[in-house]
């Protein structure tokens, strides 16, 4: 594993899936340096686990898609590290879980799988991760709303999609992000799920997700193409796309197989402008 | 009129052995006594928000199970839902050292005499459920509480 966790169980008690998150953070927490987070007593020991999770990168495990420890982390202004959900790992590896509480056969599989894949998800991921040394400027055009104030790059390279989300596109390749509306909305961004590296994606397709106290957002993206390279420090720093979601803040590099297809469901800067000025509009009142 | 339910609300708290206790007991009356028609609540969900969970616990009546003398699930129950209709302190059935014995917490190294304790428990949730009234039944109705267990 990279580093000594803060752990955060679910530990539900309904489904198989909570069972499985007590199990995995139990043998996490019996390596020198993980530490425990309980679901239930953080809500009456604060200092305590507030403390834990200040030390120490917080890994946070959900059972099931409800994500109460998510909902927790989230509530407490924790930041997440890594985040894995139980059913979905299952879904991954093909594992039918049982519906009752006891661990079983595959129940143990799936334990086993996701405490290795934990420990060396470091180094595949250092392996495949591909970013261009390319220099991306940008030429910011701004207007403000209240308190707020909206940037939006006017580069001529630069694509929107009306999910708000851009593409910065050089040669066969395009750097990808969300805009400024997205930040501002979203506020204290807690935790970024990146796509996988050498997944194919579809323009309009899921190419990550991120998350604040105040909901969780999907990237659409604006290309069609193969990941050739994400944005790591944010799984560290989600905090950048609210610095700068253009520059420190994107998320990933895709490597284009149809641009100029692409290209005819996209918009440019002075749409995109006027887009997003209607939309803080109407957001506003 | 709905069929009458009882919920139980358990610890299942990672601090001690106690919560362990607590969990195994609960997960005993689901799976081998089904003791009337019990469901177990989700403790982490019905803190995190669970509106399903609190209802559940609103209408129907509903036992908590601590692992110590914490009391997060009799407390946040309380908070949540109400008054609740019976209350377990593990810690008060099998001692509060062993409660607060925070080495042993993983199933795998519950001994016989810790099994006991679970039985022990799941005894008294038992009881705790005999006790209580089909009268305290609110009469609502209510559409499922959605936690999987039943």
């Amino acid at each position: 594993m990279i580093e000594s966790y803060a752990i955060l169980p679910c530990n539900g008690l309904d489904k198989c899936a909570g069972a499985i998150s007590r199990e995995i953070a139990i043998k996490l927490c019996e390596n020198a340096g993980n530490e425990m987070i309980c679901p239930v007593f953080y809500r009456v020991a604060e200092t305590k686990y507030n403390k834990i999770a200040g030390e120490h990168p917080l890994l946070v495990i959900d059972g099931c898609p409800t994500r109460c420890a998510s909902k927790l982390a989230a509530e407490k202004s924790l930041k997440i590290s890594k985040r894995i959900t139980i059913t979905e790992e299952a879904k991954s590896h093909n594992i039918k879980l049982s519906s009752g509480l006891r661990l079983q056969e595959n129940e143990n599989t799936l334990v086993e799988l996701v405490l290795y894949e934990l420990e060396n998800a470091h180094d595949n991921a250092a392996v495949v991760s591909i970013e261009s040394n390319t220099s991306y400027h940008f030429d910011y055009e701004s207007f403000q709303n209240g308190k707020f104030i909206f940037r939006v790059p006017g580069n001529p390279q630069i694509y929107f999609n009306e999910n708000d989300c851009w593409a910065y596109v050089i040669g066969n390749r395009a750097r990808i992000g969300v805009t400024d509306f997205v930040q501002q909305n979203l506020s204290d961004i807690l935790y970024f799920t990146p796509p996988e590296i050498g997944a194919e994606i579809d323009q309009f397709g899921e190419v990550g997700e991120i998350e604040s106290s105040k909901s969780v957002f999907e990237l659409i993206s604006p290309v069609t193409g193969k990941v050739i390279s994400v944005n790591k420090t944010l799984e560290q720093k989600p905090e950048l796309i609210n610095e700068n979601p253009y520059e420190s803040g994107w998320v990933a590099e895709i490597e284009l197989t149809d641009f100029e297809s692409d290209k005819e469901l996209l918009i440019g800067f002075d749409k995109y402008f006027e887009i997003i000025k209607k939309k803080v509009e109407d957001l506003n009142g | 009129m709905s069929e009458l339910k009882v919920g139980v609300l358990s610890c299942s708290g990672e601090e001690c052995l106690g919560g362990t206790i607590s969990r195994l007991a609960t997960r005993k009356i689901l799976e081998e006594l089904k003791f009337v028609k019990t469901v177990t609540l989700c403790l982490p969900l019905y803190l995190a928000g669970g509106e399903e969970e609190r209802n559940f616990a609103k209408v129907f009546p509903t036992i908590s199970v601590d692992g110590c003398d914490k009391l997060c699930a009799k407390r946040s129950t309380e908070k949540y839902s109400g008054k609740i209709s019976g209350s377990i302190d593990v810690s008060k059935i099998i001692g509060i050292e062993n409660a607060l014995n925070t080495k042993i917490i993983r199933n795998k190294d519950l001994k016989d005499e810790h099994l006991e304790m679970v039985d022990k428990v799941a005894s008294e949730i038992v009881k705790e459920i005999g006790r209580i009234s089909p009268d305290s039944y609110s009469g609502k109705s209510f559409g499922g509480c959605g936690c999987g267990s039943e």
